[in-house]
């Protein structure tokens, strides 16, 4: 693999596209303190079975939940110790999420309820008649997840929440510097794609600085070189946006690299996992925010593998270590730097998936799912919104196979965490257009 | 425009001639094309334009080299062994890739690897699920041997594929049973139409979405129709191995095809797309072969899979015109591949670049991408490759990391837009971060070393740097299609001039033509 020593450059690059962002220039004394906050996504792509995730354990629900499940429905000895809600109600977590079975109890941690793309407040009748709208593709991958992040259920991109969030924090000069809103350690998410603004993304535990050049005049005027072509106009639509990109790279990469050199490591021991790396990258950024000039930051994570069609067992037990550990181990890392409050954390996936197991000892697409958001902001050890009916038919059936249909939209999801993030009222209904549908009602787990 | 032969310079070099003058010539007669509209074609049609191609195909002109192409002598790439010499099972496919590198550097059909390449990006099957490395010679020999051949026999060998049949389950997907309450999987159903044949929405033959009459797009199948189509799947198992005994839901073993276990195959009648009935009473091969022949009989087919085509050889933003003409070719002649790929490499839209006074398409062109960078590069610098490479850990880094697409969605959506209507599919995997590593990987190319066995020659580029106009006329003509912009003739000069050695100047040359977008986007 390649190693990423790029010797530092003296020159800023100077571009100057529409598309291409200023310069990041390091502020000398920024401080973000106390008001700076942070959004954490984790999207679990695949669809995880939150089915499996947290179970309710009353005498009702749990019944139900081993009898149409059967070979799926966990036993007690594969279930957390049974945890209790702030209202009393028994739960237990998959018995491969003990941290966060943990963080549950501690009121770190939250339980939003059968969350999903919605346009408006739907019922099984409806639904059946085809008499009200429903979300583009339901039941697809791709629709779903570009949903998750759009917040759009009718399937009108190409911008994400997040990056609409960043577009209004860009608006309102929270930050002191042009550094990116949206930080991706796992690649281009279209969450991060916003109107106005550009995500950044960085490998966990990679560079942009580009590697070969020097201060010698003959390697600044090759890099020069590069740079005036950066802000050519060919014309070709693609050549531009390969510019933009590569131009953005370099105008972020030495105040990054800059910063991430002056922070200190950090004494939480992270998992060496794809998530848990990530999980890393992002604490260590948001220990040098101030250094970046930024009061407001989102940062996206991911973790693939949850299409369990088949063998769903064997595939969370692989998986849900891996989610807990590292989970855990961010939250200790925001402990470390001060930031319990500062930083809020939450999950995104596909969909859920059919109560209904298949016959390949796995489960098929769904629609609403259960979601963790945690932090020391977060009004922990409770669960926001109702269950849905364990009954195949039942009241929150789509069909016959236990694909719920959500009762809180990913728009009062998200607009919650916008809100929280410093997106005002008014505000709201530009970042989700949806939300109004909803009775612009926001889901309490945030205060 | 004239041509410069660079040809004879060239393999002059390389008997260690030394050649002096470059000699110019008029257009050959045979074909009439020029040296832009030769690179430009290969670009579209193999791994990489090299001085040797573009001569063959002026020499020959298209038909005759399509013609030549369609016969050539096949690649392949080796047969791993099931178990590790300690009875492990043996993941390990760096022998595998290595051979499919240096297949695209030292191969003769060009092409039909191409096709077999993008066919593999359509019908997704990755090592992240599957993981014996013995699965994936075979599965990727159902595309280099049917990228000539129907589109129909690719579905049902596809279908049949153990490789696939772990992938998206249709392995042991075992009919319903009543006793513990689990019905048939769709995960191979839903693909099968979303992805592969006929996604998710009905097309017009130009591959514009057909509306209802409120102005809403049509859904290709729903959800019943999934459920129905699960049905149909059931009752398949993973080939015996040899010496086994055969059982119902066979263990996994990726020689041979899949066979049908009537026991666990779901005779009822269903409904799937388009209202079409798979009648009661079937054997599980009836059964698939009533849906191939209903899939290859629906109109959206032909210009959701001939649009996908397109993006991958020539552009990502082709016109309606364009997938219609193509989508036509493929309806006519009910997927036939060799005719398909002739037309979209023949099209108009595809050749207008060709000439170089033609008005600019804006929209026209792909990014490259990580693989088709990594080939093109490496043999437009007269690379040496052996299947010991390690060339995937570079694109990889790209992330494109060659049998491991994250999902079965591939490395990238032919649906990613870079903004409002603007397609870029390998958009998707290029962000500051891959940008940046990307450039990094030219560096180490023009450089330094891309691996411990791979070697690059850079020669050709050196002994012309003594002037600095002749270095760029042959990095345009090996890299840009002979149309090098005027804007990165002067960049690349800029770099060139300041370095004091030949060495120097062609790297420093090369590194600016490398990374930038010009030659990054294929136009």
């Amino acid at each position: 693999m390649m190693t990423r020593r790029g010797l530092i450059r003296a020159g800023a690059a100077a571009v100057g596209s529409l598309a291409l962002r200023p310069f990041g220039l390091l502020p000398a004394l920024a401080q973000s303190g106390s008001n700076y906050r942070a959004l954490v996504c984790i999207f679990l792509f695949g669809g995880n079975d939150s089915n499996n995730t947290i179970i309710p354990m009353d005498d009702v629900n749990y019944p139900a939940y081993t009898s149409i499940r059967q070979s799926l429905a966990l036993p007690t000895s594969e279930l957390t110790p049974t945890v209790y809600s702030t209202s009393n109600a028994p739960y237990a977590f998959h018995g491969k999420l003990p941290e966060i079975a943990s963080m549950f109890s501690s009121k770190e941690l939250a339980v939003v309820a059968n969350v999903g793309s919605l346009v408006q407040p739907l019922t099984r009748a409806q639904y059946q008649a085809q008499q009200a709208p429903v979300p583009l593709n339901l039941f697809s991958h791709a629709d779903q997840q570009q949903q998750w992040q759009t917040s759009i259920a009718q399937g009108n991109g190409p911008t994400g929440w997040g990056g609409r969030v960043a577009d209004y924090i860009e608006s309102q000069n929270f930050n002191s510097s042009k550094f990116p809103v949206f930080f991706s350690v796992a690649g281009n998410a279209e969450l991060g794609t916003g109107a106005t603004t550009t995500p950044v993304s960085l490998s966990p535990g990679g560079s942009l600085q580009l590697a070969g050049f020097s201060s010698s005049a003959a390697s600044q005027a090759r890099f020069s070189a590069m740079n005036n072509l950066l802000t050519l106009d060919s014309g070709a639509l693609l050549a531009q946006a390969a510019n933009a990109t590569l131009a953005n790279s370099i105008s972020d990469a030495t105040s990054l690299d800059q910063a991430l050199a002056k922070g200190t490591k950090l004494k939480t021991a992270f998992p060496d996992t794809v998530l848990g790396l990530q999980l890393q990258q992002v604490a260590q950024v948001i220990q040098v925010a101030s250094l970046l000039g930024m009061q407001r930051q989102i940062f996206f994570c991911s973790l693939g593998g949850f299409d369990t069609h088949a063998g769903e067992l064997e595939g969370h037990n692989a998986l849900y270590p891996q989610f807990s550990q590292a989970a855990s181990a961010f939250y200790s890392a925001t402990q470390e730097l001060g930031v319990t409050e500062n930083v809020t954390t939450f999950t995104e996936s596909d969909f859920s998936r059919t109560f209904q197991p298949t016959t390949t000892d796995g489960t098929d697409h769904g629609w609403g799912s259960h979601h963790m958001v945690f932090g020391g902001a977060v009004q922990g050890g409770q669960i926001f919104g109702t269950f849905p009916t364990f009954e195949l038919g039942g009241p929150n059936d789509t069909d016959t196979r236990g694909r719920w249909i959500p009762t809180i939209s990913i728009d009062q999801y998200g607009a919650t965490l916008a809100s929280w993030f410093g997106v005002p009222d008014t505000a709201l209904p530009t970042v989700f257009p949806n939300f109004p549908n909803f009775g612009s009602q926001k889901i309490g787990f945030l205060g | 425009m004239k041509k410069l032969v660079w040809v004879l310079f060239v393999s002059s070099l390389a008997f260690g001639q030394t050649a002096n003058t470059i000699v110019r010539r008029g257009p050959r007669d045979a074909s009439q094309m020029t040296d832009r509209a030769a690179a430009r074609f290969l670009d579209q049609a193999t791994w990489g334009a090299t001085p040797a191609l573009i001569a063959a195909l002026e020499q020959l002109g298209i038909d005759n080299w399509l013609a030549a192409q369609f016969a050539a002598p096949t690649s392949d790439l080796p047969d791993q062994a099931i178990l590790t010499s300690t009875g492990q099972s043996n993941n390990n496919l760096t022998p595998v890739v290595g051979a499919f590198f240096a297949n695209t550097v030292n191969g003769q059909d060009q092409l039909r690897q191409r096709v077999a390449f993008i066919l593999s990006q359509m019908w997704v099957v990755s090592q992240v699920s599957v993981h014996p490395a013995y699965a994936f010679p075979p599965y990727w020999r159902i595309f280099r041997d049917n990228a000539f051949g129907n589109w129909s026999d690719i579905i049902k060998a596809v279908t049949l594929s153990p490789a696939m049949g772990t992938y998206l389950n249709m392995a042991n997907n075992n009919k319903a049973n009543p006793a513990n309450g689990s019905a048939a999987n769709e995960n191979y159903a839903r693909e099968l139409m979303q992805l592969f044949t006929l996604g998710l929405n009905v097309l017009n033959s130009n591959g514009t979405p057909a509306l209802d009459s409120n102005n809403n797009p049509i859904p290709t199948y729903n959800q019943a129709q999934v459920t129905s189509l699960a049905k149909v799947m059931t009752g398949w198992t993973y080939p015996t191995a040899p010496g086994a005994t055969a059982k119902t839901n066979n263990p996994s073993y990726y020689f041979g095809q899949m066979f049908a276990v009537e026991s666990e195959h779901d005779t009822t009648a269903k409904s799937i797309f388009n209202n079409v009935t798979v009648p009661a009473g079937q054997t599980a091969e009836q059964d698939l072969d009533t849906v191939i022949a209903a899939l290859m009989q629906q109109p959206t087919m032909a210009p959701f899979v001939s649009k996908q085509l397109i993006q991958h050889m020539v552009t990502s933003n082709p016109s309606t015109g364009y997938v219609y003409r193509v989508a036509d070719v493929f309806s006519g002649t009910q997927g036939n591949m060799q005719a398909v790929i002739t037309a979209i490499l023949t099209d108009p839209e595809a050749r207008a670049g060709d000439d170089p006074n033609a008005p600019a398409n804006p929209s026209f062109g792909h990014l490259r991408e990580p693989i088709l960078f990594m080939t093109d590069m490496v043999r437009g610098l007269n690379g040496t490759v052996t299947s010991a490479n390690s060339l995937d850990n570079l694109t990889s880094e790209l992330n494109q990391n060659l049998f491991n697409p994250p999902t079965v969605f591939s490395y990238f959506s032919p649906l990613n837009q870079v903004s409002a209507g603007l397609y870029g599919p390998e958009f998707q995997i290029y962000s500051t971060q891959t940008a940046a590593d990307r450039a990094d990987i030219v560096n180490t190319a023009i450089y330094g070393k891309l691996d411990s066995t791979t070697t690059l020659n850079l020669t050709p580029f050196v002994q012309l740097a003594g002037n600095v106009n002749s270095l760029l006329n042959y990095i345009g003509y090996v890299f840009l299609h002979s149309g090098m912009s005027s804007s990165l003739q002067q960049a690349a000069a800029q770099a060139a001039n300041a370095q004091t050695t030949p060495t120097a100047k062609a790297q420093a040359a090369l590194y600016a033509v490398l990374t930038s977008s010009e030659y990054q986007v294929i136009q």
